[in-house]
């Protein structure tokens, strides 16, 4: 499965482009399914499919194309912030947070995180509150998701579980490191070396 | 510096494990789509949250690729 790209080799995948790709697909599964399990954990339901799918054709007569059309958007979703991450906020955040500029597990494990809490705050201030909040006729969703329906502030927690299952896994499964590691310490030079 | 890193991730574990004691065994849980105590489904999420990154540091640290 491995493979080497600008002296690089990748846990997933022969190059940057395509461990993306891999990676943000099965963080976007395996968070998608954890979504649909939380109920089990005493926590609410998050269901990302259906609520794309109410998004795109809103409230139709058949759950299942909702449910299906929802997925298709949601999955091209995870693994395009997937691919964002891994070529563009991966080499920037060690660019400019310089402890996290070596390329190894445990950092390319932080930058994953960071992006999961970026997607939070995205998730939380923006997407539930500005696209879905309107199909309920408003008032149904607080600021950045302090309330949700019947949910209290325990929504806002959840969504942060969901989005660091998602930057979890992604800052795992996509882990550039150098190829032929030399003594000591290697620093990526340049971001533009991971493309 | 080494063996440092674990202990503070199993702290991280240990710290999910604690929250997510008290909001599932203190606070009162939801029954199907009706919401329970929202302080006990908060600490739920926190604790699962926890207990994730401090597995996920763990991996990530155990990591033979390193």
């Amino acid at each position: 499965m491995g493979g080497d790209d600008s002296g690089l080799k990748f846990l997933i995948g022969s190059s940057a482009g395509k461990s993306a790709v891999i990676a943000g697909f099965i963080a976007t599964h395996v968070a998608t399914i954890s979504g649909l399990w939380f109920g089990g954990a005493r926590l609410p339901k998050f269901d990302f499919n259906q609520l794309n799918g109410w998004l795109a054709l809103g409230f139709t007569n058949d759950p299942l194309l909702t449910w299906v059309v929802g997925g298709i958007l949601h999955y091209t979703s995870g693994i395009i912030w997937g691919v964002a991450f891994a070529l563009i906020m991966h080499p920037a955040l060690g660019r400019f947070i310089k402890p996290l500029a070596a390329l190894t597990p445990v950092n390319n494990y932080i930058k994953g995180v960071i992006w999961g809490v970026v997607l939070w705050i995205i998730s939380s201030a923006l997407w539930v509150p500005l696209l879905i909040d309107p199909l309920f006729g408003g008032g149904v969703v607080g600021p950045f998701l302090t309330k949700f329906g019947a949910n209290g502030v325990q929504a806002m927690f959840t969504n942060l579980l969901w989005h660091l299952i998602y930057g979890v896994n992604l800052g795992l499964l996509f882990s550039p490191t150098p190829a032929a590691p030399s003594r000591g310490a290697w620093k990526a030079s340049s971001g533009v070396a991971m493309r | 510096m080494a063996m440092r890193a674990p202990l503070i991730y199993a702290g991280l574990f240990l710290l999910g494990v604690v929250l997510l004691a008290i909001g599932a065994f203190i606070q009162p849980y939801r029954v199907g789509d009706t919401p329970g105590s929202e302080a006990g489904e908060s600490l739920v999420a926190l604790g699962l949250t926890f207990i994730l990154l401090g597995i996920g540091f763990f991996l990530a640290w155990a990591n033979p690729t390193q």
